[in-house]
């Protein structure tokens, strides 16, 4: 190991990092908590609850690993620490590549180890931060007026009696979140036949089809918290299949 | 049983005050993170290439940061919010996540309900996603070998197709007109600007927004209808 990653991966930034993820930790045990004992008080059933942070725990398991692997292929330039930090807060693995590229650039370096100072590394990673923070930013400053109006007109369309378009937007909305990235899988495949990605999403919705017909038309409720995993994993294994056989 | 006493306007006023405070000292923690580092490395930022690198990612970067806050606002409650921007992976993960959780609890959003659940759903899927990579970072040396084994790599390649294929069904069934017009443009647009294959960060707000103005005329449709 160079004299750079030796720095970079040294006890003391791996402390700094732990610092700053436990105290995002906190943050996350006092909004479960909190939200907990309000959902009580609220009357909702303590099943329903349970059910909300066992689902999604299970959900994000594996998309996690995948993330995991974005820290094993950044660290390998950044120092684990840096690139776990970085992929636990804020951004996502592809804003983080990309940033990373740009900074790297910015130093008049490209992102190697081999060619990389402590000196760089800590530029990369204001870069990293700063482009990133203003989400963040306009939530701490803005984020109550804005819910305000948005209550406000969902409360003034109940008293008139509208029919909201809120919920048909919201379910339109995450269509489109879906097209953005099915639709992605699809046109790589005609343009440059990249079959696997279009392949994996197929067979993850078909698994999905036959836990939601089990769910719904067999009364499989257990199923409920597990399918999508269950189907991410099952789909996962046929990518294994597909890319031997193609 | 449900307690007469509980005040839900303090409830989420109290939610602003602590998410407001959690989110302004992880941003300063994080802001000071380099320095602190550079302190204890002697190193030093170099704020020339900062600034020339910074210019270029804010460029890029504000329009989508501003256009995420304004979109996803509605769609998280208060607490899911504050907790989704400051640990990140939003559309790849909380987002799918928080909708999940609120098809199994059978919510409907902006109600007092869906806000407790979407706070449960977004804060243990942050602290899932901590837990998973902080235990594979201790356990970095055996894992390696074994998450970059060429056999296994593709299935963690493909972990988003996975996860939109699934997601992608229980939502298209939901409105099948507007799922294949979604999906047609989205098809369209990138064959017809393939250097937008792979940029599902833009495209996610171009196709969002093509859906939810096709939907609204649907909806206006509807309502004449009835009229």
């Amino acid at each position: 190991m160079n004299e750079y990653l030796a720095l970079a991966n040294s006890k003391i930034i791996y402390i700094i990092v732990a610092v700053i993820l436990f105290f995002v930790s906190v943050f996350c045990f006092t909004f479960i908590f909190r939200s907990y004992r309000a959902g009580i008080k609220m009357g909702m059933e303590k099943s329903l609850l349970k059910k909300a942070i066992t689902s999604s725990a299970t959900f994000t398991a594996i998309p996690s690993i995948s993330i995991l692997l974005g820290v094993l292929a950044l660290g390998g330039n950044l120092g684990v620490p840096v690139a776990w930090l970085r992929l636990s807060v804020i951004g996502n693995l592809q804003y983080e590549a990309t940033v990373a590229q740009i900074a790297a650039q910015g130093v008049g370096k490209t992102l190697d180890s081999s060619i990389l100072t402590m000196d760089d590394l800590v530029t990369i990673l204001l870069v990293m931060t700063f482009g990133i923070i203003w989400g963040c930013l306009l939530t701490i400053f803005t984020l109550k007026k804005y819910n305000k109006k948005i209550s406000q007109r969902t409360i003034s369309n109940k008293e008139t009696n509208k029919p909201s378009f809120a919920n048909i937007a919201m379910v339109a909305m995450f269509i489109g979140l879906c097209a953005a990235f099915l639709g992605n899988y699809v046109a790589a495949f005609i343009v440059n036949g990249s079959s696997i990605p279009v392949l994996t999403a197929i067979v993850s919705a078909l698994v999905m089809a036959v836990f939601e017909y089990l769910i719904k038309k067999k009364d499989h409720k257990v199923l409920e918290s597990f399918s999508l995993a269950l189907s991410m994993i099952i789909a996962m294994i046929a990518t294994v299949f597909f890319s031997l056989i193609l | 049983m449900k307690d007469s006493q509980f005040d839900y306007d303090k409830y989420i006023e109290d939610t602003h005050k602590l998410g407001r405070f959690f989110l302004s000292v992880g941003v300063i923690a994080l802001l000071l993170a380099p320095f602190v580092i550079a302190y204890f490395t002697n190193a030093q930022v170099n704020m020339k290439a900062f600034s020339t690198a910074v210019s270029k990612v804010l460029l890029i970067y504000i329009p989508s940061c501003v256009a995420e806050y304004l979109i996803y606002v509605p769609l998280l409650g208060v607490g899911g919010v504050y907790l989704s921007f400051l640990t990140g992976n939003l559309t790849n993960l909380k987002l799918p996540c928080a909708f999940s959780s609120r098809e199994i609890a059978k919510t409907t959003a902006g109600t007092k309900e869906d806000e407790i659940i979407m706070t449960l759903s977004i804060a243990t899927s942050a602290l899932t996603t901590m837990l998973v990579i902080a235990l594979g970072v201790i356990m970095i040396v055996p894992l390696t070998p074994i998450l970059q084994n060429p056999v296994i790599k593709p299935a963690f390649d493909n972990v988003l197709p996975a996860l939109f294929g699934a997601l992608g069904y229980q939502y298209f069934i939901k409105d099948l007109k507007l799922s294949t017009f979604a999906m047609v443009s989205m098809v369209l647009i990138c064959i017809g600007i393939p250097s937008l294959i792979g940029d599902t960060g833009t495209m996610i707000i171009i196709i969002g927004a093509l859906t939810i103005g096709v939907s609204y005329l649907f909806f206006r449709r509807t309502q004449r209808k009835g009229e």
